[in-house]
């Protein structure tokens, strides 16, 4: 089995709420709420929820772009938390980000050739503008784009092609651990092919790691080789994505999976149809979190919070009904 | 089949922009039946929305303005008919239901307030009537609580929640075409799925037909009867939705279904469709399709090909789908395979 590049234990964050005129912390939303997983090294773990279930934030806490405000992340046998500003530095290297927006997350005042350029700077990786711009012009190539794109801004481009600078960027670092945020939900549907063949491309051929978060379900299941369900700030479910698909356990993933509409009219899906809005991470329901929704709650889900355990063999779920 | 509730035909709707003219809609037929779902689907900036702005007559204008063609309703053509009147069939006979719920509710007015105003305008109705009816609406689109929530203001309530509240608006009139564009795009799968089994039972029980706008073909298979596919202004497939997802035959349609990942069909590599969609102000000549189509030949970069029928009553706008069929035949993949040749 291959080694664990990531893990993450007991992972919180939470956000404190201030009301009033002294800005008091009245409250605290609880983003990501005791969270635990490991990535592999060299596969894709696919990290899927609703809108506002945690997704991003635990992406954000793993590089260190968001203090956390509990648990461990340990980055080749290191923990991220402890590290100084030089060591947190190098290992910024490693560990990239690729961003839900492809128009909002490139400077629109700087060239192609800077933008993917900057952090081959930041990381002093290149001496001079010659050598940083020969290693552009290899890097735009790695990602289907020639050379004559360097000196232009990212308004000249189409949403497909300024996420593929997003992910040029990223990769210009020689990075291991990529961490794609719904690097897909913006585009086009016949653009997002593209953009998930790139991905699968590269990782192939640079051997790199991703922990992909998406809210769509056929995406993650394209792409990931295991896939984390999450649920207002928990993991509820999480292992092999075959098994997920065929197998899955928890309530909330079997919900999620009837939910999606498939491009096939002839099948006429048993659908298992929530009641009700995902509550509020502010004050989020007591004992299992998914029980005011859930159709199969009984006596102990108000009250006990059910353990993140393992129900099979690398198939984890947290449900007070693997006990009944 | 029925006569018809609502015939679009060469449609034309531009906007006279300062870099030139958008040709958003550019000849755009298609006919919805009582009682049916018409799925219109395409990528973004396709002209969808702007064909369901034609037929409200909502069209911003200046810049934009419905050029040519008929859209034909109850008798009438709704191009030529004065705003007096077409205000009396907005809301009554055809209402809409948005994406983004938000935009359309006013914040400092309760729903109530909001789905009462439009019963009033339409039924003559006084005011305690209207909102025994709102609240007997809301309960029918679902909403808990519905006394309290009536007097709640946009703001207070969940983004599905919003969208009951449009659709309950929308249906306050009992109209005959209910127009959606794009209503669930904004919301979760579990809330999505709530959306589009109430819009089902709803269809069901008023006897309506429903425009459905979406980019999400999951979405399409499971509402619609006929589905419209549109690119760059036009439809370029027409057909029912069995024959549309077994039986794709413009390239652009059978492109969009094989690059989308299927639950229940493992592939290692999906089919992307090269390019992206070019802009309305810079279309090519011919094919509006040639420059990401890999069957792109002679022709196609110099004459438009007709909206013609494959096979009755499958409408196909492409110079080559027999070629394609024979391609299908073959089992080759159409976009991995080939790359567009230029
Ligand atoms: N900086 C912040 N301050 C306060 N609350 C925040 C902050 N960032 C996120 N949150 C809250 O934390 C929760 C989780 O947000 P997060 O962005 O991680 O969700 P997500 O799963 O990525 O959702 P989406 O699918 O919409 O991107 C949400 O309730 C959100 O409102
Ligand atoms: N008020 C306007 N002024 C100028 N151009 C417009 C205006 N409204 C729409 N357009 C243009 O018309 C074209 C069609 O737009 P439309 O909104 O119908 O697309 P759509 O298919 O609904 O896309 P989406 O999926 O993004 O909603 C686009 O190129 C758009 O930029
Ligand atoms: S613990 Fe109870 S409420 Fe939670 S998912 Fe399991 S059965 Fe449902
Ligand atoms: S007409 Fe030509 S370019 Fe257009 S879709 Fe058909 S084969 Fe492709
Ligand atoms: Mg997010
Ligand atoms: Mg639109």
């Amino acid at each position: 089995m291959a080694e664990n590049l990531l893990e993450v234990n007991n992972l919180k964050k939470y956000f404190p709420v201030k009301a009033g005129i002294f800005k008091r912390t009245v409250d605290y939303v609880k983003a990501v709420d005791d969270i635990s997983f490991a990535v592999k090294k060299g596969e894709t773990l696919g990290l899927v929820g609703e809108s506002g279930c945690g997704k991003s934030t635990t992406g954000r806490t793993i590089l260190r772009l968001l203090e956390a405000t509990a648990g461990e992340v340990i980055f080749e046998g290191k923990s991220v938390m402890d590290l100084d500003k030089k060591d947190l530095r190098a290992i910024r290297r490693d560990m990239q980000i690729i961003f839900q927006d492809p128009y909002a997350s490139l400077n629109p005042r700087m060239t192609v050739a800077d933008i993917v350029g900057e952090p081959l700077i930041i990381h002093k990786l290149v001496e001079n503008k010659e050598e940083k711009n020969e290693r552009v012009k290899e890097i735009l190539e790695n990602v289907g784009m020639g050379e004559e794109y360097m000196n232009r801004y990212p308004h000249e481009f189409s949403g497909g092609q300024r996420q593929r600078i997003g992910v040029a960027r990223a990769l210009a670092v020689d990075p291991k651990l990529i961490i794609a945020d719904e690097p897909v939900s913006a585009l086009d549907v016949s653009v997002q092919a593209q953009v998930i063949n790139l991905l699968q491309d590269l990782q192939k051929e640079f051997g790199l790691t991703y922990l992909f978060i998406a809210h769509d379900l056929s995406v993650v299941k394209h792409i990931s080789d295991r896939v984390a369900v999450m649920y207002l700030g928990k993991i509820v479910e999480l292992t092999d994505k075959k098994e997920l698909f065929k197998n899955p356990i928890h309530p909330y993933t079997q919900s999620l999976l009837s939910a999606i509409p498939e491009a096939d009219p002839r099948k006429k899906k048993d659908r298992i149809i929530l009641e009700g809005d995902v509550p509020s991470p502010v004050d989020p329901p007591s004992g299992c979190r998914f029980h005011p929704r859930c159709p199969k709650a009984f006596d102990p889900c108000p009250k006990v919070e059910p353990e993140f355990k393992e129900y099979g063999a690398e198939h984890f779920v947290a449900c007070h009904l693997l006990d009944k | 089949m029925a006569e018809k509730l609502v015939e679009v035909k060469n449609l034309k709707t531009y906007f006279y922009v300062e870099e030139g003219v958008v040709k958003a809609v550019d000849g755009v037929d298609f006919e919805i039946y009582p009682g049916e779902t018409l799925g219109v689907v395409g990528e973004s900036g396709c002209g969808k929305s702007v064909t369901s702005l034609s037929i409200m007559r909502l069209v911003e204008s200046p810049p934009g303005r419905i050029e040519a063609g008929e859209i034909n309703f109850g008798g009438r053509d709704l191009t030529k008919i004065p705003e007096k009147e077409m205000r009396k069939i907005r809301g009554n006979d055809i209402s809409m239901i948005f994406q983004e719920p938000m935009t359309s509710l006013n914040p400092v007015y309760t729903v109530g307030d909001q789905i009462m105003e439009a019963i009033i305008l339409h039924k003559q109705v006084d005011r305690k009537e209207a909102r025994r009816q709102a609240i007997d609406m809301l309960t029918k689109v679902g909403i808990p609580l519905p006394e309290q929530r009536v007097d709640e203001y946009p703001h207070q309530l969940s983004g599905g929640m919003r969208q009951r509240v449009m659709i309950a608006m929308a249906l306050s009139c009992d109209p005959q075409l209910l127009i959606a564009d794009e209503p669930t795009t904004a919301l979760d799968v579990t809330i999505q799925a709530q959306i589009l089994e109430l819009m089902n039972s709803l269809k069901e029980s008023y006897g309506m037909s429903i425009m459905m706008i979406t980019h999400d073909l999951g979405v399409i298979a499971e509402v619609s009867d006929r589905v419209a596919v549109m690119y760059a202004g036009k439809v370029v497939e027409y057909t029912d939705v069995n024959t549309l997802f077994e039986d794709p035959k413009h390239p652009y349609t059978w492109g969009l279904m094989n690059s989308i990942p299927k639950l229940d069909k493992d592939v290692d590599r999906l089919e992307a469709i090269p390019g992206s969609v070019p802009s309305p102000l810079n279309f090519p000549d011919g094919c509006k399709f040639n420059t990401r189509c890999p069957l792109a030949e002679g022709k196609c970069y110099d004459q438009e090909p007709p909206l013609e029928d494959a096979d009755g009553n499958h409408m196909v706008r492409c110079w080559r789908y027999k070629d394609l069929e024979e391609i299908k035949k073959r089992g080759e993949r159409i976009y991995e395979d080939r790359g567009v040749q230029k």
